[in-house]
């Protein structure tokens, strides 16, 4: 067995180099100038291995601020060392070992992320979301209103954005406070409502923050009966008195988070951060529109409205609406939608929210 | 090694090297994609988690191969430092976004843009401070590069600077390059050998005006001409409704449309065949202009080897591409085969993830063979170019300077606006 060899000594104090004799002595490494004086003395349980090209074993001294090198190109001598200093890995088994390890966590760390993702993030908001006060609700709302108002604004020209302005509009609006008034006193919410019917062809209804309820006049039109319209608005007061709208803001907060700063940050993972975060995020909505239709027929049932018509309402749009992946749905099925409802309804008696010539004007809020 | 190896190893082996200022990189190609193959399939599974050690990986390659006068670099940088930095930054960061946010609720707007813009320079604090991490871990005869400096000084600098190139269309590029390499370079050390710069921006604004003329001439000019080819009172007035063709005619839409397309044919085209020659140039330049203490650096980087590097990429983008295409169009028939049987709602969420994994499979694919062949080329190409005058200089150094914190390449990393 080899038991001293030449190699390159930098000695971590200036860039000179040295050829020099190693001896590999009982305890460690003695390293001597080629005058004989030794130069340093490394033990073999402190050795390191570095990182070097091929045919090189190149050394230092663990945990030492100097950055000593010992160059060893002679693989009879690379061998010896190796055989007798522990944690020199020249087969790169003990990295591979490290390396397994550290595959095994990320792996591990990736898995349970996605796990709070799916369930951790919805309930983690839902405890959150009471803590933040009213006040910042309305702030949020008042900001997001602000920027949804001129998304939809741009699409139109001329007649003015909301329903219920201009004269031929007043009865149509006396009507509609009338029908939101009878909603609102049965909800008791903590904050105003700010109830619109706003000029957008769509057959649809939106909440945001706040208490801010947008009616589309595509909804109004399609509506029949004040039961119908009153049961949209109320599934709509849901999302409201469920804070459904902060929620969302929290958790997709939380998504950016999970997806986009700690994952998916790889060539191509940008497609992985979308998908996730659509696919989460209306499956989070899904069930908040559950609990919004439930909430709904409550409150259609306490003001003498017939729950049902919410239901009809719904069937009748879906006929209309494009059908598309089930996964990018973010309201449940309408059919189960409409089932629910029916066996929720229950049969108290019901009266008239608005008579007929309330009714007839509301329908013309949007008269221009 | 490829042929294309084989030849430019040979034309190494031929040319007559000045006596000690040889600088070589001996590094295995096949290692190389090895490492990066691993590294892609391990990204994938991990969603990205794996980056910190793919990155130390690499560097370690890079460094550990390149060899100066007989010595070869070593990079001691470890994945967990820059891990650390990364939580580190979240750590700044999370609570930055959040104060935005909240801010830009209450005080409207103008909130976000101060904030995009306290971004954007920390961004550039985050490259500064990137490169002293990199620099210190960077090892050469038992002595360490470092970096001195403000970094904020450095972010505030650059700001100014890409913001002059943007109102300049470009032409203040090579003036912004020389004052922040010289920013850098005064400030780097190699033990107590202090860097410098001498790369002239006029120098380079005369080697790349042809090109700038080449390229942004006739792409602002085409896009003037678009703006100028739209009638914009009548465009605002008449509405969509009304007969589409006339209604394209009189507001000169359709020639904006063919100036556009024009305009984007000319960009695409300047782009893939100017680029390597705008690359070659810089490249040349910035070699040439380096300096640590009597040491000089020259490159003899010939455009020609810039193209080939990229030549390589496209042979190698385009039989990818083809492998992508036999395996992808079968095994969709064969998913759409098995997943019949199931309910729609099954059905959809498998397809998802495969198209998704599909995705970036493809897009791994192409990101490694870039740097398969383009990053790790152009390092060939450039370090073997390069020749040292006064290499004994390098013999004398001292140490100095101590290791600095990640935190700048966790910054960097989640702002994503990272070097090497």
């Amino acid at each position: 067995m080899t038991s001293s060899g030449a190699a390159i000594f930098f000695d971590g104090a200036t860039s000179a180099r040295r050829g020099v004799d190693v001896e590999l002595a009982p305890d460690g490494l003695r390293i001597r100038a080629s005058d004989g004086a030794v130069l340093a003395e490394w033990p073999y349980d402190r050795l390191e291995t570095l990182s070097a090209p091929e045919g090189v074993l190149r050394l230092g001294e663990a945990d030492s601020p100097a950055l000593a090198r010992l160059e060893v190109r002679d693989p009879q001598l690379a061998a010896a060392i190796d055989e007798r200093s522990l944690p020199i890995d020249r087969s790169g088994r003990r990295e591979r070992r490290m390396r397994a390890k550290v595959i095994f966590w990320s792996l591990a760390a990736t898995a349970s992320l996605v796990v709070v993702a799916v369930w951790g993030l919805p309930r983690i908001a839902t405890e959150l979301t009471p803590l933040i006060p009213y006040s910042v609700e309305r702030k949020l709302g008042a900001a997001i209103e602000r920027q949804v108002r001129a998304s939809l604004q741009s699409h139109h020209t001329g007649a003015a954005f909301e329903c219920g302005s201009g004269a031929k509009e007043k009865s149509g609006r006396a009507a509609f406070a009338k029908l939101m008034q009878q909603i609102e006193t049965a909800a008791d919410l903590p904050i105003p409502l700010t109830a619109l019917v706003v000029r957008q062809r769509e057959e649809n209804a939106i909440t945001l923050p706040g208490g801010y309820i947008y009616v589309f006049q595509g909804l109004l039109d399609k509506a029949q009966t004040p039961d119908e319209l009153a049961g949209v608005i109320a599934h709509e007061v849901g999302h409201v008195a469920h804070r459904d709208g902060t929620r969302a803001v929290l958790q997709a907060a939380g998504l950016s988070l999970l997806f986009g700063m700690l994952l998916g940050d790889f060539v191509g993972g940008g497609a992985v951060v979308l998908a996730g975060k659509v696919i989460l995020q209306t499956r989070y909505s899904r069930d908040a529109e559950t609990a919004a239709d439930a909430y709904g027929v409550a409150l259609l049932n306490r003001i003498g409205g017939d729950p049902r018509g919410l239901g009809r309402l719904l069937s009748q749009i879906a006929g209309t609406t494009h059908p598309g992946p089930k996964i990018l749905l973010d309201h449940p099925e309408t059919a189960e939608r409409v089932a629910v409802i029916e066996k929720m309804a229950g049969s108290a008696p019901t009266r008239p929210l608005l008579d007929r010539a309330e009714w007839a004007a509301l329908k013309n809020i949007c008269a221009g | 090694m490829t042929t294309f190896d084989a030849t430019v190893a040979a034309a190494q082996a031929g040319r007559i090297v000045p006596a000690g200022g040889i600088v070589r990189f001996g590094g295995d190609a096949r290692r190389f994609w090895l490492l990066l193959a691993h590294g892609a399939i391990l990204l994938m599974c991990t969603l990205g988690i794996y980056r910190f050690w793919l990155t130390t990986d690499i560097r370690r390659y890079l460094w550990s191969n390149t060899e100066l006068a007989g010595e070869s670099f070593e990079y001691t940088g470890t994945a967990r430092e820059l891990l650390l930095g990364f939580l580190i930054a979240l750590a700044i960061l999370v609570p930055l976004y959040a104060a935005v946010f909240l801010l830009a609720l209450s005080l409207g707007e103008m909130v976000s843009v101060i904030g995009l813009m306290v971004l954007t320079l920390l961004g550039q604090y985050a490259v500064y401070r990137a490169r002293r991490y990199r620099l210190t871990r960077t090892v050469y005869r038992g002595v360490r590069f470092h970096q001195t400096g403000s970094a904020w000084r450095y972010a505030v600098c650059a700001l100014f600077w890409w913001t002059l190139i943007a109102l300049t269309l470009g032409l203040a590029y090579p003036f912004a390059q020389s004052r922040l390499e010289r920013f850098k370079m005064r400030n780097t050390f190699f033990g107590n050998l202090p860097g410098r710069f001498e790369g002239s921006g006029l120098r380079l604004l005369l080697r790349g005006f042809v090109l700038w003329l080449l390229a942004v001439v006739p792409f602002v000019g085409g896009l003037l001409s678009m703006l100028l080819a739209v009638n914009w009172r009548t465009l605002a007035s008449a509405s969509a409704r009304d007969d589409l063709s006339t209604w394209l005619e009189t507001s000169g839409l359709a020639s904006a449309v063919v100036y556009a397309v024009l305009t984007t044919i000319w960009l695409l085209l300047s782009f893939a065949l100017l680029y390597p020659i705008f690359q070659a140039v810089v490249l040349r330049w910035w070699a040439s202009g380096l300096r640590f203490g009597e040491v000089a650096v020259t490159s003899r980087l010939r455009t020609a080897q810039v193209y080939g590097v990229y030549a390589r990429f496209l042979l190698y983008a385009l039989l990818f591409t083809a492998a992508a295409g036999v395996i992808v169009v079968p095994g969709s028939f064969l998913l759409a085969r098995l997943t019949g049987e199931l309910d729609s709602m099954a059905k959809e969420i498998i397809t998802t993830i495969a198209a998704l994994a599909a995705y970036v499979a493809i897009a791994l694919g192409y990101s490694t063979i870039y740097q398969a062949t383009v990053r790790l080329g152009l390092w060939r190409c450039v370090v073997e170019s390069l020749d040292l005058s006064n290499v004994a200089v390098l013999e004398q150094v001292s140490a100095a300077g101590e290791p600095a914190s990640p935190v700048g390449e966790g910054l960097a990393d989640a702002l994503s606006v990272g070097g090497i």
